[in-house]
């Protein structure tokens, strides 16, 4: 360890060290005391020009935070509840549904042709061009025969002895983290417009619950299958195969032995997804116009209603932002434990 | 073991049900969208174009010099935010004078909202009542207008996406460093070489490969950026800080022209693939090394 502690190295470069570790670490972290502390601001602390310290250049009021609950700059409380059913609920489905996906992958050998893929791709275009342009269906519903008969075409031509490049189970976890890359104003804006279209065929989405939380999950699963697929890799897996020798099925195998055993990495998966939906802007922005919007919404609002009243400002965005620091505070706590070795390793 | 139950797909296909459901159809609704002529205000019913809305987009300066925005903030931001990061992860790995209590205090801002964060600095970077221009008096600098001259507010966007995603590659550089082992720097040590010497002989490229993953994820990560702009600058002045989400935004949900939109999102997915393979490809003989 000597050799990488700061005692090997010279005094006068320590020092340059702990005086730059410092002053980021002041960059870091004045920003978020500046907030803080105008949010208890008398608008004349902050119109006047910058104040720094509570009690000797201004007295705390609790001004701000009266005209928020107030419902002055927007409906708060609602769209607080909104961003906390929509974060718990899509963090908690697609942590399930990607955990059981992981495993899957770690444990289970998968083997998909090449040739499958392209098939499901081509009948799925193809047939949707086919049904908007030759039938005359609508896009919604030539979109779902398309769906299903592609689903069901790449499954037969996977049984099928086709020739071509076979891909495993690395693959297709490279596939579903590639799902991060896209950009995602390609799917923001094209839901916003498939959301329209089975609106207006009676079935209403954009700015539903359901509606913003199937594209969360979906939005989440990457992240939940990559982190978790090293969580369960380097699980032991003795105790499994002891199960399967006595004959437990698998569905219990996973929810009493293997869901328990990695139960600190679950945790730390379910509030790092939890955190990404909490605060993504863009999907919210397009799916929902007024009953379920989220608070990156109308924290954003903020800056364009009623002029520069930084005060009121401030109480907003520590409302979208102390929940997060809550969590990172026990997250830490969660990492500690050296959790995110695996996912590095 | 346990190779081929079937169960295993009961496992699997709820997830991706929903990424392909949630993935495929917006890809082809784009992709078909992309060739048509197709605007919603004022009607104007869809019409095929062929290759007509990627020319005339290929062909507008505004998305040229948007894609050089979107780049230089990508590019500049992510540069400072590994150097920074990585020498951060270095000293809290040292275990500086408060080390424990950095430790949460440095990896804040990733976890927070951007665009609660682009307000915050609206407020620090705001001309009158802001605290940086006060600062810059104090030490004889002239007040600057930060967020309303076209290059100080690309700078304070790069700024405010250093503040925000240093605290990432911290993270990862901190994990990486956890896991190099301690017999190599024993026997450095014994041969005198200096910390310089480890540094550039040992840790720099142990940790090649995890650095190559997260100026990766950071790179895809900040070509993506709009909430942040969208707060700060709303693009301006002018466009001169308006990036491809932003600009896709503002033509597909401003004008509803659906063609346009479509193209100019498949556009951005493909020079994002191009832009990943040439970065995977120039970097993998380096990795293949190590393994």
């Amino acid at each position: 360890m000597s050799a990488r502690s700061l005692s090997s190295i010279g005094p006068v470069a320590r020092a340059a060290i702990v005086v730059g570790f410092f002053a980021w670490a002041f960059v870091t972290l004045f920003p978020l005391y500046w907030v803080f502390v105008t949010a208890f601001k008398p608008p004349p602390a902050v119109v006047g020009g910058p104040t720094y310290i509570p009690f000797l250049q201004f007295m705390p009021t609790m001004q701000a935070w009266e005209d928020i609950l107030a419902g002055i700059r927007g409906d708060f409380a609602n769209t607080f509840i909104n961003s906390t059913i929509v974060g718990l609920s899509s963090a908690a489905i697609a942590t399930l549904l990607g955990a059981m996906a992981a495993y899957a992958l770690v444990r289970f050998e998968f083997r998909v042709k090449l040739a499958s893929g392209l098939v499901f791709f081509a009948l799925a275009l193809g047939l949707y061009l086919a049904g908007t342009n030759l039938l005359g269906l609508g896009r919604v519903p030539s979109m779902g025969i398309a769906f299903v008969a592609a689903l069901v075409g790449s499954i037969l031509v996977n049984r099928l002895p086709a020739p071509g490049p076979v891909l495993g189970n690395d693959d297709i976890i490279f596939w579903f983290v590639s799902q991060r890359m896209f950009p995602p104003i390609v799917t923001a804006f094209a839901l916003f417009l498939i959301y329209s279209e089975i609106g207006r065929s009676g079935f209403r989405l954009i700015d539903t619950y359901w509606g913003l939380t199937l594209c969360y999950i979906a939005f989440s699963l990457p992240i939940v299958v990559w982190l978790m697929r090293d969580f369960f890799a380097a699980l032991p897996i003795e105790l499994e195969e002891a199960a399967m020798v006595d004959n437990v099925p698998m569905w219990r195998i996973f929810v009493e032995i293997v869901m328990p055993m990695s139960a600190p990495g679950l945790a730390a998966t379910f509030m790092i997804s939890l955190s990404f939906v909490w605060n993504e802007f863009l999907f919210a922005l397009f799916l929902t116009t007024s009953k379920w919007q989220t608070l990156p919404i109308l924290v954003a609002g903020q800056n364009s209603q009623r002029g520069d009243e930084w005060w009121a400002i401030s109480a907003a965005a520590l409302i979208a932002i102390v929940p997060m620091m809550i969590m990172a505070a026990l997250l830490s706590r969660l990492m500690r434990s050296g959790l995110l070795l695996g996912a590095v390793k | 073991m346990m190779r081929n139950d079937p169960i295993k797909h009961v496992f699997i296909w709820p997830a991706v049900l929903i990424v392909l459901i949630v993935a495929i159809f917006p890809l082809i609704y784009s992709l078909t969208t992309s060739f048509m002529s197709y605007r919603l205000v004022p009607p104007t019913p869809p019409r095929f174009v062929g290759l007509g809305n990627y020319a005339s987009l290929l062909q507008q300066p505004r998305f040229w010099q948007v894609v050089a925005t979107t780049t230089t903030i990508a590019v500049v931001a992510v540069a400072i935010q590994y150097v920074v990061g990585f020498a951060c992860a270095l000293a809290l790995h040292a275990k500086v004078p408060g080390e424990k209590l950095f430790r949460v205090g440095l990896l804040l801002p990733m976890l927070l909202a951007p665009v609660a964060v682009a307000l915050i600095a609206r407020m620090v970077f705001n001309p009158t009542m802001g605290p940086l221009n006060q600062l810059m008096t104090l030490v004889g600098l002239p007040n600057l207008p930060f967020l309303t001259t076209a290059n100080w507010a690309l700078a304070c966007i790069i700024a405010v996406e250093v503040w925000q995603w240093t605290p990432f590659v911290i993270l990862m550089m901190l994990a990486g460093l956890q896991t190099l082992p301690d017999d190599v720097y024993e026997a450095a040590a014994l041969e005198n070489a200096t910390a310089w010497q480890q540094f550039k002989g040992i840790t720099f490229p142990m940790l090649l490969p995890i650095s190559a993953a997260v100026v990766f994820i950071r790179l895809i990560e900040s070509f993506k950026i709009m909430d942040t702009v969208f707060v700060m600058t709303g693009g301006g002045p002018g466009i001169s800080t308006e990036t491809l989400t932003l600009f896709a935004y503002q033509e597909g949900f401003k004008k509803f022209n659906l063609g346009y939109t479509s193209a100019l999102s498949f556009l951005f997915l493909i020079v994002i693939t191009v832009f990943g393979t040439i970065y995977l490809a120039l970097l993998k003989p380096h990795l293949e090394k190590r393994r």
